[in-house]
This record gives C-alpha cells, structure tokens and sequence, in this order.
C-alpha cells in the first residue's frame, strides 16, 4: 500500500512501486483525463503536474511521486467551474478529437504557473513534446494565450477585491 | 496552347478540357453516388442512410414528455457532428437547439451505418436526420390538423409545439401517440427554406468539447465495467511470423494474471490489473520463439505490386467538353508513399 496524493486528497493505492503512476490515476482512481496515448514518454498525452513541474505520467513509477502532490485536469476545475485554462480551451474550442488537450493543458498550466507572461516561442517550445495528430495546434496556441489572459486577469481582479 | 506544357497539382485540380480521375475504391468505402449509365433507374429511395434505415423512429424520438432524442449510426470523434446533428435536428423540427439529446454510435440503440470514415456522417447520417426530422415534423402537423380538423397548410410549428391557426399551442409530446413515428420515410421531405435557417448555419460551441478539457467520460478508455480485466496482445516480430514454442507456465505463475491466450499464431495475456498484464506481455513475449518468412513486398516497389493487385476500377467523376478542340492530351501517373492512418 502506498500513500498516494492527488487533487489535493490523499488515496491509498495497493500497485506495485514500478508501476506507472498513469496506471493507477486511471485505473485505481477512475481518473480520466491522462491519457494513454503511447506508453513510452513519447506523446505527451499522459502528462500531469507533479509538484509544480509537468511529468509525463506513462513513465513515471509510483516511487518517484509518493509524498508530492498530483495534479490531473481534474483537479483543476470542472464543467460546472472551468479553470482558466480550462475556459480558455473551451472558448477557443481547442480541440478536435481531444486526446492529446488534457496533456497539452497541463503543461500549458506549468508553464503559466511559473511563467505568467510567455511568449508564443516559449508556448511552442514548451509544448513540443507534445503529439495532436488532428493538427489543432494554432487553436491550442491561441487557448494558451487566452488561458495568460484569463489568469492575469483573475489576479488583477483579486488583488482589486483584497485590496478594496 | 502552343506553350510548353506545366503541369502542376493546381493547373490539374483547375481542370481544363476533359479530366478524368478514376481509381479503384473497395466496396467498403464505395458508397458515391454515382450509378453505372446503362443501369435502369431504380426506385426512388430516402436519402442518405434513410435508404437502409427507412423507419423514422430509428433516428427521432418524441417522447410523451416532450423530450426528443435523436439517434446517429456514426461515431463522434472530434469531427464535431454530434454538435452538426443537434443543429440539423432542432432546425428541422422547430426546437431550441438544447432542447435535444443525440446518442451517437450505440449498436443496441442507433442504427448500423457501417464505418465512421471517408467524411461521410454528414452525407449519409446528416442527411437522414435532416429528411427524418423534417418528416417527423410533417407527421407532427398532420396530427395537430387531424384532432382539430382543419387544414394541415393553416398550422405553423415553433418552439416544440404545433400552433393552430387561432394560436392554440399543440406540443409535441401531446401529439405523439404509440407508433405514430415508426413509418417509414418517403423519398423526399419538405425540408426548410436555407434562407429561413435559425440554427443551422450559426456558430455553435461543440458539445463534446466541456468533458474533453475538464477529465469527463469522453472516449471507450473512460469506460471502467465491474470485474473488468486487462488484456495484451503479444505482437508477432513480422508480418505472417508463425508461432512455433511458448512455454506459459512461469507466465501464468506471474501476480494477478487471470489467464494466457493462445489460438495459432495470437498470443495475449489476460491480467486483473493493467501494469501486471503488460509486465506478463513482456515475459510472454521473451518465452516466445517464431518463425519468420519475408512476406511482404520490397517498400520501392509498392506501388506496382499495389496496381497489379485485382481490383474493380470505376470512373468517379467525368467531365468533357465537345465544342473543345485542338486540345493536348495530358497523361501523368502520380504515387504517393503509403501513410497509415493512425491516432496517438
């Protein structure tokens, strides 16, 4: 049994510690959003935020994450509650078949987290790793602009709140 | 055209002269329209996959409660119909466009219209919505007329309801009565006026869109059943690799394998969980020897043993020009390499 934190719960998972922390978001947490795309680190439609930091979560053994906190699309918001990121993929309706978005969010979402103003070299760069093979690519570029936007927004909005 | 002759992928598709395109389609994609001359005219038939699935309650359904549903053969994957078809359906049957349920691709609920591919769910399924819905609002109006005995041209609909020449509203899920919509379609529908459109034709958020970027159940992976176990298919190393030794036992000694599969030359592992029954793929596949033959052709040569294989050819589009003359015959041969069609 390990001790595994996600969204912000702790859960108790009986897998092995080689077992790929994709496997048990998906099958022993019925979380949907990672994806299974090829097993191998080589997609990018598996990724989650671990710590801050996007990982890609196919090859990424439960060891490696006990005791840090996951973060999947899910934790982010929901349809009822869209996350800025979220809204702004909706808003943008980035996506076609949508396989690779909840991927390509999440490190959108790492790198705003820690760079709230990218430029669009450093969304492309950033993104690279990631495989949309319905070619929706400048509607996911424009999603993460949006997503600056909407975040920059909300902060200013709060700061104003606080501040009032 | 005394000119040198350029021939460029834009000169072609602009066409001058007589241009025929013709290559071989399988049967399974050969759904075009185009019927052989000589052939004697047919029977008119609805369209699109109306003229398999004639019944109109195979692709509408009025509930007493005024609820609607409409039902599609084809499988939503990011093409966006699903959203196409709610327009399609609200616009024909005069209803909000929220106001409906489209349940796509479900064997035991939708009818079979064969493989979601070549761009054809608008062609075939759209169309019959289209004709059905528009028939199911014509069936709708009859009725209306029927009880209050008056001519069906005076009865307007909007809004789910029929309206009555003196205003009275007739809702849908009054009118609707036992079998009223499980008739079959006639060939042709009064459908709207394009000019007249108030749903389709407007920019719409796709609906499958919300659950895709926020972790919902939207593929056949989110599907978790109760008892379900996990399956992997060893791989041969090659084409046409025959099996010829596999010792199980270790394998099937491994944690939580349920069973190992084998049936000739397939070899799967089945598993209670999914990260076992790849880690047992992988044993599996180490314990098993093949026999290998070079079975396939040599990659340059494609293309000739592609064309010497029996196929049916037939010509898909044909124009021509008699009052052209003093034209060049242009004759070109274009290959391209071979690209699977394969999704992450």
């Amino acid at each position: 049994m390990m001790t595994l934190k996600v969204n912000g719960r702790d859960h108790q998972v009986d897998a092995d510690p080689d077992t790929p922390l994709l496997y048990v978001l998906r099958d022993d947490l019925a979380l949907n959003a990672a994806k299974f795309g090829c097993g191998l680190g080589q997609c990018g439609s598996c990724t989650v935020i671990v710590n801050g930091k996007a990982v890609l979560s196919c090859v990424t053994p439960l060891l490696l994450v006990e005791g840090k906190q996951v973060t999947t699309l899910e934790g982010l918001g929901s349809i009822q509650a869209p996350a800025a990121i979220q809204r702004a993929f909706m808003e943008e309706q980035a996506a076609q078949c949508g396989f690779c978005i909840a991927g390509m969010m999440m490190r959108a979402q790492a790198l705003l987290q820690k760079n709230p103003k990218p430029t669009d070299d450093e969304i492309r760069t950033e993104l690279e790793p990631h495989l949309c093979r319905c070619g929706t690519h400048m509607r996911i570029l424009r999603a993460v602009r949006r997503a600056a936007h909407l975040m920059q927004t909300a902060d200013a909005s709060t700061v104003q709140r606080s501040a009032q | 055209m005394n000119g040198p002759v350029i021939l460029d992928r834009r000169r072609v598709l602009a066409g001058g002269g007589a241009l025929i395109v013709s290559f071989s389609l399988g049967d399974a994609f050969a759904q075009d329209q185009a019927a052989p001359a000589a052939a004697p005219a047919p029977a008119p038939k609805p369209p699109g996959s109306l003229a398999t699935t004639p019944y109109l309650d195979a692709w509408i359904r009025v509930d007493a409660d005024g609820s609607i549903t409409v039902f599609t053969g084809k499988a939503e994957l990011g093409q966006g119909f699903k959203t196409a078809f709610q327009q399609i359906a609200a616009e024909e049957l005069d209803v909000p466009f929220g106001s409906l349920k489209v349940v796509t691709a479900d064997t035991s609920r939708t009818a079979n219209e064969g493989y979601t591919s070549g761009s054809h769910s608008m062609q075939d399924s759209g169309t019959a919505i289209q004709n059905a819905a528009a028939q199911v609002r014509a069936l709708l109006v009859a009725e209306a007329a029927r009880r209050l005995n008056l001519p069906a041209e005076n009865f307007r609909t909007e809004d789910g309801a029929v309206i009555a020449p003196d205003g009275q509203r007739l809702r849908y899920g009054e009118l609707v009565a036992g079998d009223m919509l499980h008739v079959e379609a006639h060939p042709t529908a009064k459908l709207k006026d394009p000019a007249t459109f108030k749903v389709m034709g407007q920019p719409v958020p796709r609906v499958d869109i919300p659950a895709k970027v926020t972790g919902g159940a939207a593929y056949v992976q989110d599907m978790r059943l109760p008892d379900m176990v996990h399956a992997r298919v060893v791989r041969p190393p090659s084409y046409g690799a025959q099996l010829t030794e596999c010792h199980t036992s270790t394998v099937e000694k491994l944690p939580s394998v349920v069973k190992v599969v084998r049936d000739g030359n397939f070899l799967a592992v089945v598993a209670k969980k999914e990260f076992q029954a790849i880690k047992a793929m992988t044993s599996l596949a180490a314990a098993a020897k093949w026999k290998e033959t070079p079975g396939l052709p040599r990659q340059e040569d494609l293309p000739r043993v592609l064309t010497s294989l029996p196929s049916q050819d037939k010509v898909i589009f044909q124009q021509s020009d008699p009052s052209a003359i003093g034209g060049k015959t242009l004759e070109a041969t274009y290959t391209r390499p071979y690209q699977a069609h394969g999704s992450i």
